[in-house]
């Protein structure tokens, strides 16, 4: 790992605005945000609720476009597409891990995991796939439908999905607010395991501290503006700094 | 727990309907497809019944106005009447009896009213009229009261060969006052147009063409023998009631004789109308207007299964707050009447509507439509109201109950996908539906031929195909499907997995197009199966090269001078010429119709398979029998069958022959000779013609049709042309009943669009992950649209499968019910254009659902709830 790797930006925002609604009833979800998220590392966004972390990561995906400022994967300007455009960066580019309701129903875990890949119309990486299925450990799921499969266990397929075609950035959105620690756990170590080990960006939203110890960085978000930023976090000096929040200042 | 007690009832009841109309406000659009669907086939309903109502009424005041003068008519009291002919032929009186009548006191007037066939030829040489409605000439009567045409123009006709003629038919074969044209009586005739007439200030008595001629002519021209009316018309002394007036005239007539007043008379008018043309008219459009009321079940059924699915959590929310099952299905119900009432009440108002439509848009195709008010009775509004909420309520009834039986705990439960669909015990039920309705069919058509089993059969057949719908659409879809995800990658494998989701409700919404579809492919099996059997039926017995007929459909027409057979013949071309004219009388007690011809000619143009007997010694007093005729009569060669005619005489004839195949010749054969005395106005209907030897088609059909110029200008036609021609009346047919399908198809049409739509709605979140994991716009629509192709073709598939089944059916039971053979024929080419209709009509059902899945907002989809 050289250093022009570790300080090239997967994902960034400047600036950014976002705000809801209009008039006296406006809410800013955003109010001027500018961060980079670097390549090849795990970073959480963590904040209170209505923070604007959702939003935040919702624009720098591509998924929401932003009042104004300006949001980048790589450096690709995502203001400048139409949605033809957007949604083939988010097929090619871009992965996603939301909380809950990852999986097509009718599609198995092998054609779930393939999703992005078979939506473009490439075969990928076979081999790539093959590895990702044993880092999930789903080897013995492929053919299941996800009803068949644990809450668990649906986010693991969720992870692959997302690594599956070598996205820039994975994007997870409370990967692991629908399930318990244990499992919780396991799809956060993966995430930071595909993030270190196959040198991916990682980007996650979670309102949870122990989630966040398992990112390289978190950073802090409360009403829609940047606040903090934290190293090598851990549960309870997240916790610390997230219980700052709470006392109004 | 509280449950709803006695004295609660009242504020239960209101309890559901508020909870009732809150639910349709805020899902109005789900019901927008049940919505028209319940009033399209109200509408028609009740336009046909509006519309039926209105035209008889019409037609009522028409023959009254017209025919107010006459206060009775006098005329033969017996009818003939042959299968398949709903007017018989009645036996003419004698005009010397106008003496005898004009005696009787209270009568003003009496006058002959002598009527026959009688077609104009046009300006451009065409034929006026014949296809359907009669085309008369009778004598023009100068008495105004008497005469139910008024002259409009010119004067009446004077001299021989001159005519005047209804409004209607001259302007139609552009005739003008003074214009010299040919009238078939059907030997030519030269007539000059004096006058125009109006027919109860119509341009005519609906399509009828009538030619008023002078009494001498007519007696000459339309009659056997003079001497001879259709009718006296009589009109009575002021102050004399027509009653009165007929009681009076009843004594003094000869037995076979009878009279009945001007009112009758003109209500056997309105009804031989009403029995020829409304009934039909009315019948064919109701069994229209019912089978889309059927498809409408279908997709009303199924957007209520899906609306109560939907509400599963809501419903189980409301039970555990205390509802009763009782409360929970009667919201749903009472949301159905509402829809019910309000697309019927519509619907109504279409239909209204649709019979004004009508009656402008008939005068402007030709057919003057009698002016008039519409007539909107109770009974046609109230049956389609009554039908349509009854249909409505009926299509929600199992919904309801289904949403009563909603558990408490289901609130907690996610909904999962149903398969219920696909169970063992209904593949099983189904495949001994389906077993039985074949078994019933089979027996009903090969073994004891039935028409009541083989229909039963049929309607077993339709319920089996509905209960193994959900068992079928798994096996069809998937394999219907399985090329998709080939050609279309995952957009294609996920439109097939969708379509394969719910079988259920697939096979509901694939119902409706199925019924449609099947009533399609029935009509295009069966016109093409009488295609064939008239082809058949040509190439087997008509050995001649030329036939030379009329084209004529219906009571239209007046067929070929007698004459024109003996003028072909003596052409140097032409070896054989032999002419089939038509005769009646009553054989054992049943009307029958006679083929009068040269019967030793007749051998030698048509093929009557193995003869037993001697045609050519026919004689006067002889007659030939089909084999099948004989055997049901216990008549051999030598046997006495006696025949009774219009005129009243019965008289013994000798079988002389016994012949094997009946089609085109008919039945019974007599000889000219033997029906001179019984004959009434003569027309042969065929004239068959073989050329001499070493004559040449193009030489043998122009010298042919030289002569047939002189004779009105018939059709002459070769072998081919003969068979195609007598088919064209099958294809004119076969289009009115698709334009009438494409109301069925509509509106199953709209139950896939509305079933994709519901089940876009349900599938938001799925759509929304889809969407933000790189599926494009387009992909989405092609896959919204693809389920809908799939869901399509399977309706396609089984409504062919169906109706060719059906088809088959009616094509054997008409064959075990008539005398002639019927052929069966699989048309591929149409059947092929009807499945490509069925799948455009699903890609076309797809297109609404499709683009509001595409507009769908990716983070709303996504967002969790």
């Amino acid at each position: 790992m050289t250093t022009a790797t570790t300080t090239r930006t997967a994902a960034r925002v400047t600036d950014a605005v976002k705000v809801y609604g209009a008039g006296d009833t406006a809410v800013r979800a955003l109010d001027g945000v500018t961060v980079a998220f670097p390549a090849g590392r795990f970073t959480a966004i963590m904040g209170p609720s209505g923070s604007g972390k959702s939003t935040l990561m919702h624009c720098a995906a591509g998924l929401d476009t932003l009042t104004s400022g300006a949001a980048y994967i790589g450096d690709t300007e995502l203001g400048a597409l139409d949605d033809r455009r957007l949604t083939l960066l988010r097929r090619d580019r871009v992965g996603f891990v939301f909380q809950a309701f990852n999986l097509v129903p009718t599609l198995t875990v092998a054609e779930n995991i393939r999703l992005p890949l078979d939506l473009a119309g490439t075969r990928g990486d076979p081999e790539w796939i093959d590895a990702l299925v044993d880092v999930v450990g789903l080897r013995d799921r492929l053919h299941h439908r996800p009803s068949e499969l644990s809450g668990g266990q649906q986010q693991r397929v969720a992870v692959a999905r997302a690594f599956a075609g070598r996205p820039d950035v994975v994007f997870a959105d409370e990967p692991t607010g629908n399930l318990d620690s244990r499992s919780g756990g396991e799809v956060l170590g993966l995430l930071a395991r595909a993030a270190g080990e196959t040198d991916r960006t990682v980007v996650m939203v979670t309102h949870d501290p122990m989630a966040a110890a398992h990112a390289d960085e978190v950073v802090f978000l409360a009403d829609g503006r940047l606040v903090d930023r934290m190293e090598s976090p851990t549960a309870d000096r997240v916790l610390d700094r997230m219980k700052a929040f709470e006392v109004p200042s | 727990m509280n449950t709803p007690g006695k004295q609660g009832g009242t504020s239960s009841a209101r309890a559901s309907l508020r909870l009732s109309a809150s639910s349709l406000r805020a899902h109005k659009r789900r019901f927008a497809g049940t919505f028209l669907a319940v009033l399209l086939g109200v509408a028609f309903l009740a336009g046909t019944l509006v519309m039926g109502d209105t035209l008889r009424a019409s037609f009522d005041s028409l023959f009254g106005n017209a025919t107010a003068g006459t206060a009775a008519v006098v005329r033969g009291a017996d009818t003939i009447t042959t299968p398949g002919e709903s007017q018989g032929v009645r036996k003419p009186v004698g005009t010397a009896l106008v003496g005898t009548v004009e005696a009787v006191p209270g009568v003003a007037a009496a006058v002959p009213d002598i009527k026959g066939a009688g077609q104009l030829v046009g300006r451009d040489g065409e034929p006026i009229g014949g296809q359907g409605p009669p085309t008369l000439a009778g004598n023009w009567i100068d008495d105004p009261d008497l005469n139910p045409y008024r002259l409009a123009e010119g004067r009446a006709p004077a001299r021989s060969g001159e005519v005047v003629v209804n409004r209607g038919a001259a302007e139609k074969g552009g005739l003008r006052l003074g214009d010299t044209t040919v009238l078939r009586t059907p030997d030519p005739v030269r007539v000059t147009v004096v006058g125009l007439a109006t027919f109860g200030g119509e341009d005519g008595m609906a399509q009828v063409t009538f030619t008023g001629m002078t009494r001498a002519d007519a007696e000459k021209y339309l009659t056997a023998r003079p001497g001879q009316a259709a009718s006296i018309v009589v009109r009575a002394d002021p102050g004399v009631g027509e009653r009165e007036l007929v009681d009076r005239l009843t004594p003094a007539l000869p037995t076979g004789v009878e009279a009945i007043t001007g009112q009758e008379s003109a209500r056997e008018n309105t009804d031989m109308i009403a029995s020829q043309f409304l009934t039909v008219f009315t019948t064919f459009l109701l069994v229209f207007s019912g089978v889309a009321l059927l498809v409408a079940t279908f997709s009303i059924h199924n957007t209520f299964a899906i609306v109560v699915a939907q509400r599963t959590r809501e419903n189980a929310l409301l039970r555990a707050l205390g509802a009763s099952r009782r409360q929970i299905t009667a919201v749903t119900l009472i949301e159905a009447a509402v829809v019910a009432v309000t697309a019927s009440a519509v619907g109504l108002a279409g239909g209204v509507g649709i019979a004004a439509g009508l009656q402008a848009l008939f005068p402007a195709i030709g057919f003057p439509f009698p002016e008039g008010d519409l007539v909107i009775t109770g009974p046609s509004l109230a049956l389609p109201l009554a039908v349509g909420v009854l249909v409505c309520l009926g299509s929600a009834l199992l919904p309801a109950v289904r949403a009563g039986r909603t558990a408490p705990l289901a609130a907690l439960r996610e909904t999962a996908v149903d398969t219920s669909g696909a169970s063992r015990s209904r593949a099983v039920t189904g495949a001994g539906l389906l077993a039985l309705a074949v078994a019933v069919t089979l027996t009903g058509v090969l073994v004891a031929p039935s028409v009541w089993l083989a229909g039963s059969g049929a309607a077993l057949a339709l319920a089996a195909f509905v209960v193994l719908g959900p068992v079928a659409s798994t096996t069809a879809v998937s394999v219907f499907g399985s090329p998709l995800g080939r050609l279309r990658g995952v957009t294609g494998a996920l439109a097939r997995r969708n379509a394969l989701r719910s079988p259920k409700r697939t096979a509901a919404t694939a119902s409706a197009l199925m019924i449609g579809v099947a009533v399609v492919a029935l009509f295009t099996v069966f016109g093409a199966s009488l295609k064939a059997t008239m082809d058949q039926t040509v190439s087997r017995s008509f050995a001649g090269d030329v036939a030379v007929s009329t084209p004529s459909f219906g009571a239209g027409g007046s067929g070929l001078s007698p004459r024109l057979a003996p003028a072909v013949a003596a052409l140097p071309e032409v070896d054989t010429a032999v002419g089939l004219g038509r005769g009646v009388a009553e054989v054992d007690g049943r009307g029958r119709a006679l083929t009068v011809t040269d019967p030793a000619a007749l051998e030698r143009s048509f093929d009557l398979g193995a003869v037993e007997g001697n045609l050519r010694a026919l004689g006067a007093d002889g007659i030939a029998i089909t084999r099948e005729e004989a055997d049901r009569q216990g008549l051999a060669p030598g046997d006495t069958a006696r025949l009774t005619f219009t005129d009243g005489r019965t008289t013994p004839f000798t079988v002389r022959a016994v012949y094997g195949q009946s089609e085109l010749v008919g039945d019974y054969v007599i000889t000219r000779a033997a029906w001179a005395p019984h004959r009434t106005q003569d027309a042969d209907t065929l004239v068959a013609v073989t050329f001499a030897d070493g004559v040449g088609a193009d030489t043998g059909k122009a010298a042919v049709e030289q002569v047939a110029e002189r004779f009105g200008n018939p059709d002459v036609q070769t072998r081919d042309e003969y068979a195609r021609s007598s088919a064209g009346g099958i294809d004119m047919m076969l289009t009115l009943v698709y334009a009438l399908l494409a109301l069925a198809v509509l509106i199953a049409l709209l139950g896939i669009a509305n079933t994709l739509t519901l089940a876009v709605h349900e599938r938001t979140r799925e759509l929304g992950l889809l969407r933000a994991v790189g599926q494009t716009r387009s992909q989405l629509r092609a896959m919204v649209r693809w389920e809908s192709v799939l869901v399509a073709a399977f309706g396609t598939a089984g409504g062919l499968l169906l109706g060719t089944f059906l088809g088959w059916v009616l094509v054997r039971a008409s064959d075990g019910a008539s005398d002639s053979a019927f052929a069966f024929a699989l048309p591929p080419a149409q059947l092929a254009v009807v499945a490509l209709v069925g799948l455009a009509a699903g890609a076309l059902a797809g297109l609404r659902p499709a683009r509001r899945a595409a507009r769908l907002d990716v983070l709303r989809a996504i967002a969790t709830e």
